[in-house]
């Protein structure tokens, strides 16, 4: 296939397409950097006579984003950690041991990943709402692991999978329980799927929108994209700042996902692949 | 190799993380605040959410009173009543939320809010509130009173003044002389036209103020819908045509809320817009007092002018574990003190009390005076429950399907009518 | 993925069997209690609720009114509309999305200087926030000062302030061009680790065979990236028709109700018009459409392994 591809083409097919990728996000840079009259300038002015920072000075001074980023931080880096250990235990339990109906259940929790987020938010806010976990980090963290938990399972079994059994076996050989098997020897080798496992999950939490509106009231538990939302109503014709916060809600994400990518990437095409 | 190290960067971010979310979680865990004095929860929206005026009166008053800290919240209006809503549902509202009457009979209905008659029957700031505004708290007119007046406002209209003296017209009084004058200052090809139509969020209310100058009415006398009888149906039809047929309105009107319509009146896109004396501020400040004039919304029948007024007041939830020290707070708001400073800001609109009304500050403004004067006649959306999803969700979607010629006037007003006899 | 058949290894002894089954439903036991609790238990849930009457700020009273929410969602015409507009919805962005997946994969496969980096950046869109995603577009869609319409502007294609998400005819597609460009870099990079795994002599074959570019393509490529396009389509389309995130921070719903999908209007009857129940009953509908959705690609799924 690649030889139909004489090299110039390739490249500016590319780099169009890489281009229409970027150019959504510089463009929120280069707003977020205008002062108020250079913002509605008509035509559009691609580049700042005068860049300042002040929007984002004036959103961290006098909105609840810091809040909202420590928020987003809490509720994303508990969900990682309560769904990553379901799922990896899940996920050793369904590739290393006997038990019957492992395909079946493989099946069903991916069957989950089927119901409209619509049609169980409905439910669970009355349900959390019983439990008196509504307002709470604990809503958004209960519901955003059983979400991200069939997934990842399905990520972690992949992997676990892939792991000869002979290697179980030496270590065992060797005098190992199955506890230390698993430390030492399968989970070092498993390291770049729970890596994968983790930043699915991490992102999701993150990103998530529709639990996070309906199960926050006000600002205390609310997370970033909630939080950008709300923010959006009250400044619709203040760009600089929405644009300002847009950047802010934007840059950790691609940090940390320019970190990982390679193994989320191999992740999730691992089971794409193989099917 | 490279995976390994990704994993071991995965490792040392998630360390890291786990930092942040645990002293995070620990040193802002949300939750009542430590200090000894009763925290009252207020949620409102302010039109201007940069105004100076509404922190330096929760100082004021968390300084007057040391038994009690107020803790604002403030929301965009079109997100307040779903998130007010949602609260409440999950049992985590506020103590005193600023409140429409568009969501009275909802609230009233649904047992959420607390009756304050037996505290206004105590409460010595009571006779100075002008005394038909009570009515706009209660959804009948011999029931409890559910909202504290707060603040009011009368829909009147903007013109630009220094435009119609150039062409040598006068401002409209009359639904034709409205139309001719739309007209007259109608030119798509200079981006120009008559009227900013608003039918995009918050519109409903300008909307009705039309349909009731023309003759319309949301309820008879008796209480009975008949927002989609034919007067109404010809109203309405009167209205949309303002878009369609006369083409009076920029092309965006549809779906203008009211940024858009501000900003084509301050941009010099309209001639004329309808809002509210919360406005007048920004409007003159922006053109200069020379070029904004304000005239009361035209009628069809000068002989039965009408207009609509709707209230922005404070209600007490009825699950508040607070109610004395928030009923403190709401009282205080309503108070003459309090009441100058908001009614004087630059978002700020009808006092509601009669030594306010009279005063020389207002008496001398006459974006202030024209909408008193309206008051006499103004009429406010009716008690009904359905007003909540009509005000929400309903007239925006049957608005904007009218105004692109989807649906007939008939079907927009017999949706919206079905949604008010709805239980 | 098989079961632990170990031919000719050793059985293990009766009592380790019984502790090994015994730690697995341990280590299972805290994925099942959060499925079990969190998904399967509202699933339940929301089946009562759609038959029952229920307002959001009464949650104490409930009517049982049977069928009666499901049949006052058919006689809406605005539900058929937003039906309509779901279809539209789901089958334009999945499709666009594996049209220019398509294309983006084969651009990564050629090798090239920095290609994992890169391919790292395309992601991005699918890494990032819905309201992001948004918010970011509706800024560049701006009627007066937007980059898309200035850029027209200057092509001289365009003399008025077109506002691209308040007409009705454009709304939607508007709408559905931040979801595709929000969610083709995920097809790509699906599509291309299925290509990567294509060996090169099958190409080679092709060559000889006398076929050009296209001839591999047809023959060699799709062939056998079928099962990766099938499940890549599948999962894009019940994520798709389950997405109202765009369509509520961009537009509401509107114009009108021309950017209503289906998610959209049952989040609506819930928590605008407060009628939980009834809110439940529109989305039960719209999980036992997509539950049908995916029985046809498991089968179609099924038909093509069965070839393989």
């Amino acid at each position: 296939m690649s030889r139909t591809f004489r090299n110039l083409p390739h490249r500016v097919l590319l780099t169009l397409w890489l281009g229409l990728v970027v150019i959504p996000y510089v463009w929120m840079l280069v707003t977020s950097l205008k002062n108020q009259q250079e913002l509605y300038v008509f035509p559009v002015r691609y580049w700042p006579a005068h860049p300042t920072l002040a929007g984002f000075a004036q959103l961290f001074q006098s909105t609840p984003f810091p809040r909202y980023m420590v928020n987003s931080v809490v509720v994303a880096t508990s969900t990682c950690i309560i769904a990553l250990t379901a799922a990896t235990a899940a996920s050793y339990a369904l590739s290393r041991l006997p038990m019957r109906g492992k395909r079946v259940l493989l099946f069903v929790f991916l069957a989950t990943q089927l119901f409209p987020a619509i049609l169980l938010v409905i439910p669970l806010f009355v349900i959390m709402r019983s439990l008196h976990l509504l307002n709470t980090y604990g809503a958004l963290i209960l519901a955003d692991s059983a979400f991200a938990v069939p997934f990842s399972t399905w990520l972690m079994t992949g992997f676990f999978n892939a792991l000869p059994r002979e290697l179980d076996e030496a270590a065992t050989i060797d005098g190992c329980g199955r506890l230390q098997a698993f430390r030492y020897v399968l989970l070092p080798l498993v390291a770049p799927g729970f890596a994968a496992a983790g930043t699915y999950i991490f992102l999701y939490s993150w990103n998530e929108f529709i639990y996070a509106l309906t199960f926050t009231a006000d600002t205390s538990a609310r997370t970033l994209p909630v939080g950008l939302q709300t923010f959006m109503g009250e400044f619709i014709i203040r760009w600089d700042l929405l644009m300002a916060g847009g950047v802010i809600t934007a840059v950790p994400v691609i940090v940390l996902f320019m970190f990982v990518q390679r193994e989320l990437i191999a992740g999730l095409t691992a089971g794409a692949v193989k099917g | 190799m490279v995976r390994q190290r990704g994993a071991s960067w995965c490792a040392r971010l998630l360390g890291v993380l786990l930092v942040v979310a645990v002293s995070g979680w620990l040193g802002v865990m949300p939750g009542t605040a430590q200090a000894p004095t009763t925290v009252v929860n207020y949620w409102l929206w302010l039109d201007d959410p940069t105004d100076p005026m509404f922190p330096a009166l929760i100082k004021e008053f968390n300084d007057t009173h040391p038994g009690i800290t107020v803790q604002p919240q403030v929301i965009p209006l079109a997100q307040f009543h779903d998130k007010l809503v949602t609260a409440i549902s999950a049992g985590s509202g506020p103590d005193v939320s600023r409140f429409k009457d568009w969501w009275l009979g909802e609230f009233v209905q649904a047992g959420a809010l607390e009756p304050l008659s037996s505290y206004i029957a105590h409460w010595n700031g009571r006779a100075d509130v002008i005394q038909n505004l009570w009515n706009t708290g209660r959804i009948s007119p011999t029931g409890l009173v559910y909202m504290m007046p707060h603040q009011f406002i009368t829909f009147y209209m903007y013109y630009r003044k220094d435009w119609f003296q150039q062409a040598g017209v006068q401002p409209p009084r009359t639904f034709d002389e409205f139309v001719a004058a739309a007209k007259k200052f109608t030119d798509p090809s200079h981006n120009r036209y008559g009227f900013g139509l608003r039918g995009g969020d918050g519109g409903q209310d300008q909307w009705l103020a039309f349909m009731v100058a023309g003759g319309a009415r949301m309820v008879d006398p008796l209480g009975h819908v008949v927002i989609n009888s034919p007067k109404a149906v010809a109203v309405n039809q009167w209205y949309i045509d303002l878009y369609r047929t006369q083409k009076v309105a920029p092309p965006s009107a549809p779906s203008d809320a009211y940024a858009q319509v501000l900003g084509a009146f301050e941009g010099g896109i309209t001639a004329m817009f309808a809002h509210h004396v919360g406005s007048s501020v920004l409007v003159t400040g922006k053109l200069g007092a020379s070029a904004v004039g304000v005239v009361p919304i035209p009628v069809a029948d000068p002989k039965a002018p009408a207009t609509m007024a709707t209230m922005a007041g404070n209600v007490m939830l009825r699950e508040s574990g607070h109610k004395a020290a928030a009923w403190t707070f709401l009282s205080w708001l309503t108070e003459r003190g309090a009441m100058d400073e908001w009614s004087r800001s630059r978002q700020g609109q009808l006092p509601v009390l009669t030594s306010l009304a009279s005063s020389s500050f207002y008496q001398t403004n006459v974006f202030f005076t024209t909408s008193f004067d309206e008051a006499k006649y103004a009429i406010t959306w009716p008690g009904l429950p359905g007003v909540g999803y009509v005000s929400a969700a309903l007239w925006q979607q049957v608005m904007q399907q009218a105004l692109l010629g989807q649906i007939s006037s008939q079907q927009m007003l017999d949706r919206i009518a079905t949604a008010l006899e709805s239980k | 993925m098989t079961d632990d058949a170990r031919a000719g290894a050793a059985r293990p002894s009766p009592s380790r069997a019984r502790a090994d089954r015994a730690l697995a439903y341990l280590l299972l036991a805290p994925a099942c209690v959060l499925l079990m609790g969190l998904i399967a238990y509202p699933l339940l849930r929301a089946v009562w609720l759609s038959v029952h009457d229920v307002r959001l700020l009464q949650l104490g009273t409930a009517t049982y009114v049977g069928a009666a929410q499901y049949l006052a969602s058919w006689a809406d015409p605005v539900f058929w509309t937003s039906v309509r507009q779901t279809v539209i919805w789901t089958v334009g962005i999945v499709g666009a999305q594996l049209v220019f997946g398509m294309c983006g994969a084969l651009l990564l496969n050629k090798p090239f200087r920095g290609r994992a980096f890169w391919r790292g950046v395309a992601l991005i869109p699918w890494a990032s926030s819905s309201v992001l995603v948004a918010m970011m577009w509706l800024w560049l869609l701006d009627s007066n000062y937007g980059v898309l319409n200035d850029v027209l502007r200057r092509l001289g294609l365009l003399h008025t302030a077109f506002a691209w998400l308040a007409e009705p005819a454009t709304a939607l597609p508007a709408v559905m061009l931040a979801a595709v460009w929000q969610g083709t870099p995920f097809f790509a990079v699906m599509l291309l680790a299925g290509l990567q795994a294509i060996p090169e002599d099958l190409y080679e074959a092709a060559r000889i065979d006398g076929g050009g570019g296209w001839a591999a393509f047809r023959y060699v490529t799709l062939p056998l990236l079928r099962p990766t396009i099938l499940i890549t389509t599948m999962l894009r389309t019940m994520w798709i028709a389950n997405y109202m995130d765009l369509t509520f921070v961009m537009t509401g719903g509107g114009p009108g109700v021309a950017t209503l999908t289906v998610p959209l209007y049952a989040y609506f009857a819930a928590y605008k018009r407060l009628a939980i129940g009834a809110g439940a009953a529109v989305a039960m509908q719209l999980a036992v459409a997509l539950a049908g959705a995916v029985l046809i690609y498991m089968r179609l799924l099924g038909s093509v392994e069965a070839v393989e």
